[in-house]
């Protein structure tokens, strides 16, 4: 049963009813505008205080759902989607976005339907390129993925990993 | 988490950064880990997964081993 202010353990720890509003909120408004909004903006579109959005970002970054830029309210990443640019462009029929890796790139185009673009470039000669994914399907993509930090580890520095 | 031409472009680039070489595997499995991880994101009763689900995804799509292991 949803009660406002409760936990629910299918969640994550410590996230509300509110967080979730939040949550639904802040991405809708990142998609719907290509960048993304501010504590303002969700207090605004959800008619509460803006003190109550500030601390469901922060629960939802200690969930590990959002980043916030440090020492601040801002929302750096709403994974798969970055705030600020990346090497990792993405196109879709939705408008244009930063993901905030390769992950989050493919991440961003299945979150919006499953059809577009990422454009990257190789770290280790530069050569750029464009994966396109086609109904759902990734389309002749040469080339890997590789993850530097083992799995355990991602949040320890999510900006690095 | 970047993209690379090949494991000979990721080699190269360990040695040339000093950073230790992690896990390659194809953007075909990586396409499929994110559309798996980020299909739903949007969806209004989405939660966030846990460790043994996110365990259970990565075996799904192939990645295996102690560099996947999240406990």
């Amino acid at each position: 049963m949803k009660r406002n202010g409760t936990t629910r353990a299918s969640r994550g720890s410590g996230v509300t009813e509110l967080d979730d509003r939040v949550r639904v909120a802040l991405y809708e408004r990142f998609v719907e505008e290509g960048e993304a909004p501010s504590a303002d903006d969700v207090a605004s579109l959800l008619s509460v205080r803006v003190e109550d959005v500030t601390g469901a970002f922060r629960r939802l970054e200690e969930a590990h759902v959002i980043v916030l830029v440090p020492g601040t309210s801002d929302i750096w990443m709403a994974n798969p989607l970055s705030a600020v640019p990346t090497a990792f462009a993405v196109e879709t029929s939705r408008g244009t976005f930063w993901g905030n890796c390769i992950w989050d790139g493919l991440g961003t185009v299945a979150m919006l339907g499953g059809n577009g673009t990422v454009t990257t470039h190789c770290p280790d000669c530069e050569e750029p390129t464009t994966l396109r994914v086609d109904g759902g399907r990734l389309i002749d993509a040469d080339g890997v993925a590789h993850f530097a930090v083992p799995a355990r580890r991602w949040w320890d520095d999510i900006g690095f990993t | 988490m970047l993209a690379f031409r090949s494991e000979a472009h990721v080699d190269r680039w360990c040695e040339q950064t000093g950073l230790a070489r992690g896990a390659a595997f194809s953007l075909e499995t990586m396409w499929r880990l994110a559309d798996a991880w980020y299909r739903d994101r949007l969806s209004t009763d989405w939660r966030r997964r846990t460790p043994d689900e996110a365990q259970a995804l990565f075996t799904e799509v192939g990645l295996t081993g102690d560099f996947w292991r999240l406990t």
